[in-house]
């Protein structure tokens, strides 16, 4: 059967649910390429184009409240216009933690760097966001799953610097600046998988209706094991 | 999933195909006094017309004191299982049942059930407001003088209560003895519900009862069943979805003379167990 007008306009909102999500991938990955030291992008443009990235959300969240005004969605098609409200939060807060990472890219010295592992971290939650958008469009509950389990990867790496950190700090001859840059742009990366899992969760929400979310004790969970 | 301490409460409610299963009631703050116990119970209910099965072995219990909405596309059978629950049928020659309906354990089409009775249990309002050409006073007064009441005094209490019930007094107390059909239609439809009560209805059916309404009507009658819910016992057959999202607490879907969903009206428009529902409110309807 043909798609109705209004579910046309739905499909429209998805689209530009998904350009949004091109767009902060392309800025986080430029972003972490000028941390490895491959790209000169300058944080200025990456927060120009963070600009870009916060005007297109304000844009496709006012379609999205005048698509519920106006056409009092239900069911699945009331769970997908709220769950595009949702992740357009969440890509715009991973655009912005994109922003965060590069302007810490003046402060931090390219060789102390190599003790840490940000390429493979930056490229899981690349994939991680990647994956939850794939979700979103194919509406596929298993990649969704997929990207929750890669979180407890991105969270032990993310450990790991934290515990590197809070090791070598103590020592006389340490920068302890450097160090705290580290922490932070470990932080920022451990914050956009983050996004990337509520994404997938919110794609979860959108297939079977229930909501998952702080059901695992997840956050908790991280705490502790920094604990440990 | 863990359920919540409020979701753990359920009424057994038997479900289409049979099945009994459980249906969960309202979330505390929202839940009527004394409301929750099956009204009217259908058991492999059908209702034909000649060798039409336009019902299908419905199972399923009305809640007491909550609101029901019957909704589903022309011709499913909803106003046919409305209209069955106060024989209403009956006077159509070629309509029958099979199964039972039981309207307070009491068999609706038993051999010894007097309909006159049932029907003052039941009230009904229908799609277009349907004043007797009487004046305001003598519409109520009608079922009340024809169940015996002749005092004067005793009428007059039973108008204003019933009139203030509907949300119709204030409006209309100064000109009681003027012709009912001078009213606007919002008013006549609401006078149609004050004439319903009059009798002291248990369980109100609602046939389409604002689709003749203009949207401040419409409002006014959905405040009313507001007001009503958790008195009376309320079905109400609506095509207007919105309608039936925003007034009841149950849903009940119909297709082809099936009751093919029958859940809490929050579940069932957030989050349908069955895709003809979802396609049915979703206009996905080829």
């Amino acid at each position: 059967m043909a798609d109705r007008p209004v579910h046309e306009h739905i499909k429209d909102l998805s689209n530009s649910l998904v350009i949004i999500s091109d767009k902060v991938l392309k800025n986080f990955s430029c972003a972490m390429d000028t941390l490895l030291g491959s790209d000169r992008t300058t944080s200025e443009e990456i927060k120009l184009a963070d600009g870009e990235i916060d005007a297109s959300e304000v844009r496709l969240e006012e379609q999205c409240l005048v698509f519920l005004a106006l056409q009092q969605p239900v069911a699945r098609d009331l769970r997908t216009i709220i769950t595009i409200l949702k992740i357009n939060t969440d890509l715009e807060r991973i655009g912005d933690l994109a922003v965060h990472i590069s302007e810490r890219v003046p402060e931090i010295d390219k060789e102390f760097l190599r003790d840490f592992r940000f390429e493979k971290m930056g490229l899981l939650a690349k994939e991680m966001v990647q994956k939850s958008i794939q979700a979103f469009v194919n509406k596929d509950r298993q990649l969704a799953e997929e990207v929750c389990d890669m979180d407890e990867e991105l969270d032990a790496m993310h450990r790991a610097v934290f515990k590197k950190v809070s090791a070598e700090i103590r020592h006389a001859e340490a920068d302890a600046a450097q160090y705290i840059v580290a922490m932070s742009i470990s932080r920022y990366i451990e914050r956009i998988g983050d996004h990337a899992t509520r994404i997938a969760r919110e794609v979860l929400y959108l297939i079977t209706g229930e909501i998952i979310r702080h059901t695992e004790g997840s956050f908790e969970k991280l705490i502790q094991s920094l604990k440990d | 999933m863990q359920m919540t301490a409020e979701e753990k409460d359920t009424n057994k409610v038997a479900a289409p195909g049979g099945a009994s299963r459980e249906i969960f009631l309202p979330p505390e703050r929202e839940r009527v006094k004394d409301g929750g116990r099956p009204h009217v119970s259908a058991k492999n209910f059908s209702i034909f017309y000649g060798d039409f099965e336009a019902v299908k072995k419905v199972n399923a219990d009305i809640l007491s004191k909550y609101v029901t909405a019957i909704i589903g596309p022309s011709g499913c059978g909803k106003s046919t299982f409305l209209r069955a629950i106060n024989r209403m049928n009956d006077l159509i020659p070629s309509c029958y049942t099979t199964g039972t309906l039981m309207f307070d354990g009491e068999d609706v089409y038993g051999r010894y059930t007097d309909e006159v009775q049932l029907r003052k249990k039941i009230g009904m309002v229908l799609q277009k407001p349907n004043p007797f050409p009487k004046s305001i006073f003598d519409n109520i007064a009608y079922g009340p003088r024809l169940h015996g009441v002749k005092d004067k005094k005793m009428l007059e209490e039973v108008v204003e209560k019933s009139l203030r019930k509907a949300a119709l007094w204030d409006e209309v107390k100064d000109r009681l003895d003027r012709n009912a059909l001078g009213l606007s239609g919002g008013q006549q439809q609401r006078l149609c519900v004050a004439r319903t009560l009059a009798v002291e209805p248990e369980i109100l059916l609602l046939d389409e009862p604002t689709s003749a309404l203009d949207p401040k009507a419409t409002a006014k009658i959905e405040d009313l069943i507001e007001e009503l819910r958790g008195s009376y016992t309320i079905l109400i057959v609506t095509h207007n979805m919105q309608q039936a999202s925003r007034v009841s607490d149950y849903t009940m879907f119909y297709y082809e003379g099936d009751l093919v969903e029958y859940a809490p009206t929050k579940q069932l428009f957030t989050n349908p167990r069955d895709q003809v529902t979802e396609d049915y409110i979703t206009g996905r309807f080829s």
